[in-house]
Order: C-alpha cells, then sequence, then structure tokens
C-alpha cells in the first residue's frame, strides 16, 4: 500500500514537474512575444569544436561590426546538438515554433535540419562551415551563407615550396562525408599540375583513422595534407604523434590544425569566414537583402599559417617570400 | 500559437519515431530478444529512400521497398542466430556492422535530396487531401496516420495464430515447441517484422528531413529500448492498455522530454544524461511495482 502511494505521488511529480517546465517555456515565450521589437537569432551548432566554435563567434562578431547590438538589435537562442543528428532537429523545430527571425546554422547536418523546420515559415536559414551547398540542395531557397572550401590550389602550391623534392602527398578522409569527397576528387585533378601524386585512404568511422594513418605512414608518402573532415580531424594529435616519429610534414587546412602541430596551412581562419557570414545575416536582418536572392559566398582571402616549431622539428626552412605573409599560428 | 507549433512538431517526432518503437517492441518485449540491427536497418531504410527518392520514385512505394530491405535484414539477423546458432547479441551485432558498410554501398555518400523530389509529405496524393494545409499540419497528419495504420495493424496480426505463436515465444517458448511448431522460424519472423518497420521508420525519417547520414542510426537502439520500456512502465497498472499504444506513447513522451530540455537551454552535452536519469528513475519505479506484486 505504502508503495503504491509512493509511485502514485512519484508519478503525479513528474507529470507536475513536465506540466511546469512545459508552463514555464510558454511563459518564456510569450514574454518574448511581448518584446516583439527585438529579433531572435537561433544559432544550432551541430557540436562543439574549435572550429565550428569559432564560426559562431565570427558571426556574432560579424553582426556587431555591421552595427547590430545583441539585446538591443537581437538576442540568441544558441543551441548545439552534441553530433546527434536527431538533436538537430529538435532543435530547428524549437526555432521553427519561436518564429525566430532568422536560423543560423553552423555545419551541414544543422543546417539540413534547419533548413527542413524552417520551410514551411519561411524562416531565413544562413549556414557557415558547409563545403559544398550545391551538393547539400541549399543553394536556392531562403536559405544562403558561407562555404568553408578549401583553397587546393595554394595548399598544393604552399606544399611545393616548403617540400621541393616532395613526389607523393597523402590523403585521410571519411567516405561518407561529401565535403572531403569533392576535396579529393580536386586534389587528384590538381596534384599532377604541381608534380604530386595523390595517395588517399578512406575511413568510415573515426576508430579506423589512426589504423588508416599507419598505412599511409607505411606507403611512404613525402607529406600529408588534411581536409576539414571532421573524423580525421577529431584525433589529429594522435596522428601527429606517428607521422612526426616518421618524419612527415602534416599540412592543415585551417589556423586551429596548424596550431595543433601541423607545420603549415593555406587556409581558412573560420573566425572570418563566420564574420562574412555575420554581414550576411545582418543585411537580411535590417532588411536589405532576403537569403533568396543573396547567392552564397566562398571566403575571398586565404592566409599562409605555419608552426615554426613543428617545421624546424620536420627540418623545413620556410623561403623569405612566405615566411614575409606568414601567419605564426604556434602559441 | 508558439507553444502550439512547437507541441504539433514535437508529436510529430514522437509519432514518426513510434514505428521504430514497434520494431523494437516486437523483439525486445514480445519475442525476449535484445536486437542490435536497429543500429543498421533504421539508415538503412534511409539509405534506399535517399537513392530511390532523387530517382523519383513514387514515395509511397519507396516506404515498401525500405520496409523490404529492412525485413531482410532482419531475416538475415535471425538467419545467423538460429540457424547458425550466433548468440542474439552478436547475431545482431554481426548485421548492425555489416549494414554501415552495406548502407554507404547503397547510398554512395551521405546524401541530400532537394525539394525538386516529392516526398510522402509532398506527394500529388497527399496534397490532394491535404494541400490546404502548411507543410507542419502536414507532416503532422501524415505521421499521426502512419503511426495509427501501422498500430493498427500490428494489433490485428498479433492475434492471429502466428501473432500469438510469436508472443508464445518470448513468454514460454518449450510451449511452442509442444505445440510441435517450429521456435527458431517464429523467431526469425518477428526479427523480420521487427525491421521492416525499423526500416520503414528510417525512411519517413529521411523523407521528413530530406538527408540520409551514414550515423544516423547510432543510438537508434537505445532510444528503440527507452521508448518501449517508458510506455509499457507508464502503463503498467492499466492493463487493458495494448503494448503498441504503451510504447507509441513512450516515444511521444521521450520526445517531449528533450524538447523540454532543449527549451529550458539544458546544455547538449547534458542531454543524454538527464535522458539516462529520467530513464533510471521511471525503470526504478516499474520493477519497484513489480517486486512489490510479486512480494505481495
Amino acid at each position: 500500500m505504502g508503495m503504491k502511494k509512493f509511485i502514485s505521488i512519484s508519478m503525479a511529480m513528474v507529470m507536475g514537474l513536465a506540466t511546469l517546465v512545459g508552463c514555464g517555456s510558454a511563459a518564456g515565450s510569450a514574454s518574448k512575444g511581448k518584446e516583439e521589437a527585438i529579433p531572435v537569432i537561433g544559432i544550432s551548432q551541430y557540436g562543439q569544436h574549435a572550429s565550428l566554435d569559432n564560426c559562431r563567434e565570427g558571426f556574432l562578431q560579424g553582426l556587431a561590426e555591421s552595427g547590430l547590438v545583441e539585446g538591443e538589435d537581437f538576442t540568441v537562442d544558441y543551441q548545439n546538438a552534441g553530433f546527434d543528428d536527431n538533436i538537430t532537429i529538435q532543435i530547428a523545430q524549437n526555432f521553427s515554433a519561436n518564429n525566430v527571425a532568422l536560423m543560423c546554422a553552423v555545419a551541414t547536418p544543422s543546417a539540413t535540419a534547419c533548413y527542413a523546420a524552417a520551410e514551411d515559415k519561411d524562416i531565413p536559414v544562413i549556414f557557415t562551415a558547409i563545403t559544398d551547398p550545391v551538393e547539400a540542395k541549399l543553394d536556392t531557397g531562403n536559405v544562403t551563407g558561407t562555404s568553408d572550401k578549401l583553397p587546393v590550389e595554394e595548399q598544393l602550391e604552399l606544399i611545393r615550396a616548403l617540400q621541393p623534392e616532395a613526389k607523393t602527398i597523402g590523403i585521410l578522409y571519411t567516405t561518407s562525408e561529401p565535403n572531403s569527397v569533392s576535396a579529393i576528387a580536386e586534389y587528384e585533378e590538381k596534384g599532377p599540375d604541381f608534380g604530386f601524386t595523390i595517395e588517399t585512404i578512406g575511413i568510415t568511422q573515426q576508430a579506423e583513422v589512426l589504423q588508416a594513418a599507419d598505412s599511409m605512414i607505411a606507403k611512404g608518402v613525402d607529406a600529408i595534407s588534411n581536409l576539414t573532415d571532421n573524423n580525421v580531424v577529431g584525433v589529429l594529435p594522435s596522428i601527429l604523434e606517428k607521422t612526426n616519429e616518421a618524419q612527415i610534414p602534416v599540412y592543415g587546412s585551417e589556423i586551429e590544425q596548424v596550431k595543433l602541430g601541423c607545420v603549415a596551412s593555406a587556409g581558412i581562419d573560420y573566425i572570418s569566414l563566420g564574420k562574412q557570414t555575420g554581414a550576411m545575416a545582418a543585411k537580411i536582418l535590417k532588411g536589405e537583402a532576403t537569403a533568396k536572392e543573396m547567392p552564397y559566398e566562398t571566403i575571398s582571402s586565404f592566409d599562409t599559417y605555419i608552426n615554426s616549431q613543428s617545421l624546424e622539428d620536420m627540418g623545413i626552412t620556410v623561403p623569405a617570400e612566405i615566411a614575409e605573409k606568414a601567419i605564426e599560428a604556434a602559441n | 500559437m508558439v507553444l502550439a507549433d512547437l507541441f504539433i512538431s514535437t508529436l510529430t517526432q514522437g509519432f514518426l519515431y513510434a514505428l521504430l518503437s514497434y520494431g523494437v517492441f516486437i523483439t525486445y518485449k514480445i519475442l525476449d530478444f535484445p536486437d542490435l540491427t536497429v543500429d543498421g536497418s533504421f539508415p538503412l531504410g534511409a539509405a534506399i529512400t535517399g537513392v530511390f527518392l532523387l530517382k523519383g520514385v513514387n514515395p509511397f512505394l519507396v516506404l515498401l521497398i525500405s520496409a523490404a530491405f529492412g525485413a531482410l535484414a532482419g531475416w538475415m539477423t535471425g538467419f545467423i542466430h538460429v540457424r547458425l546458432g550466433v548468440r542474439d547479441l552478436l547475431a545482431g551485432i554481426i548485421t548492425m556492422t555489416a549494414l554501415f558498410s552495406i548502407n554507404l554501398q547503397i547510398a554512395g555518400s551521405n546524401l541530400a535530396i532537394g525539394r525538386d523530389a516529392d516526398t510522402i509529405f509532398t506527394a500529388a496524393s497527399t496534397m490532394a487531401l491535404l494541400g490546404s494545409m502548411p507543410l507542419m499540419m502536414r507532416k503532422f497528419i501524415v505521421s499521426l496516420v502512419l503511426a495509427l495504420l501501422v498500430k493498427l495493424l500490428l494489433d490485428l496480426y498479433l492475434k492471429t495464430k502466428s501473432g500469438l505463436l510469436l508472443r508464445a515465444v518470448g513468454d514460454n517458448s518449450t510451449l511452442v515447441t509442444t505445440l510441435a511448431k517450429d521456435k527458431g522460424t517464429t523467431k526469425i519472423l518477428g526479427l523480420v517484422i521487427a525491421n521492416a518497420l525499423v526500416a520503414l521508420c528510417g525512411s519517413v525519417v529521411c523523407q521528413e528531413q530530406r538527408a540520409f547520414s551514414s550515423t544516423m542510426g547510432t543510438g537508434q537502439v537505445v532510444f528503440g529500448l527507452a521508448t518501449v520500456i517508458i510506455g509499457t512502465t507508464l502503463f503498467r497498472r492499466f492493463g487493458f492498455v495494448k503494448g503498441t499504444t504503451a510504447v507509441l506513447t513512450g516515444s511521444v513522451f521521450y520526445k517531449i522530454c528533450i524538447q523540454i530540455a532543449i527549451s529550458l537551454g539544458l546544455p547538449a552535452n547534458l542531454l543524454k544524461l538527464a535522458m539516462a536519469v529520467l530513464f533510471l528513475f521511471i525503470l526504478i519505479l516499474g520493477d519497484r511495482r513489480k517486486d512489490g506484486a510479486e512480494n505481495a
């Protein structure tokens, strides 16, 4: 009997809590409704890692640089999905139900989910950190943003300048990642122009990366170049441990990777990519343009990042004309 | 208005994923078979769907094709377990692992389905009936109809001879043998039906999201088990509520909990922990009741 009572009470508590929470969020959104003057930007980030965080930070800086003040001109509802595709869906629906003025999606799964949820209400979606918006079918409709397409040619040029004798470049990539697949195709197309042959090893899960790195080293490549492949970049420090031992220089695809110990990169600064995205969002919020009519943008300028310590470890000397414009990424 | 929208789209998610819960209900609750095939057969349904939708195949036909492939996956697990004598857990793991590659082979890579391809939510027949409604309501109604239709069919099936046999295998497999029936065949049949439903769920989710990703299956077994256990525990005291109704509610309840957590601004990193705590809480309540009944 006592047990039954305990259960009834606990059940009631659960239900009560659920209702309370439900009301709480209802009250929250109601008060939002009153201050309707301030539009809400829903930021849906796929998960937390340095490049994606930089995108978001840059995005907010871009809005600020366009003269919009957080708290006055807009408020931010930031959510991250912890790399769970199912959560991206519910985050997007939450934004849609709350009638946010604009959704900012960081990385492809979040963008896909936001676009699906926003379609009905025609809420503009602005994305960043997507390599190929055409492939992701995010190039038409009330959606626009910035692509983080890699500067493959500049990277090949950089590797050639730093390693004049090198013949083969190895690349590890996730076969299911369309971004990586299209980058590989570009490497294979442009590699020969710079006298390189490209060796690739495909993986399907993060757990396979280190083994793939071992086989890449065993193949005796002269250099390894990274893409922005989430699985590969996620275990970059342990890849670098192996390649350092084997004395194979690894080139990054953006500044964070060079910070971690890659020798150099002709790459993207995700903060400036985010800023560019923020500027686009500001135009939409100010009513100067719509996402429908704005084409997606690729980053216009690339920087060369170097890590002097790693370069020294590999015995690479940097030609003066590169050293001049290169940015030291190591702390 | 805001809350209504949120409620409707959360219910929609609950209904969509209920199809998977039905499948797990059959294997876990009826057959007493811990089937890990689900993590592979869910994206299998989505992969098949992505490929066929891009080819312009009728989206309703695609549902059936996906279910058929899911059935095949279930049969594979059943065959490995029953005929080759591999333990149930391992049989599921083997099929799930194989499916990861097969799914990628089918789809090529992660897929995005453009707005020019029709889905069950935008097909001509759906538009003829519900065309005046916004997409959100169409998704809600289509998913509700699907969830109820499949539930109804499943309830009817479980009352047939074959369905009763299925239930007997889980409850008392010796009885099945004494009835001169092969319990192995019945088990395989259960796995076939369950994974057909799971792949059907994958297909519907793919059509709703217009995307397939190779990792979308990760954690679906856990979701399925959670909804089955939450559902059956919540309704334990109401003997007249059917198991399928219970897991449908479980699925909706789960999605509502996640949505509440998101609305409260709970960090994503803590989301799974919150679900685990809720899960444990409900599980303890359920088990306490059972123990109490047994001790009495």
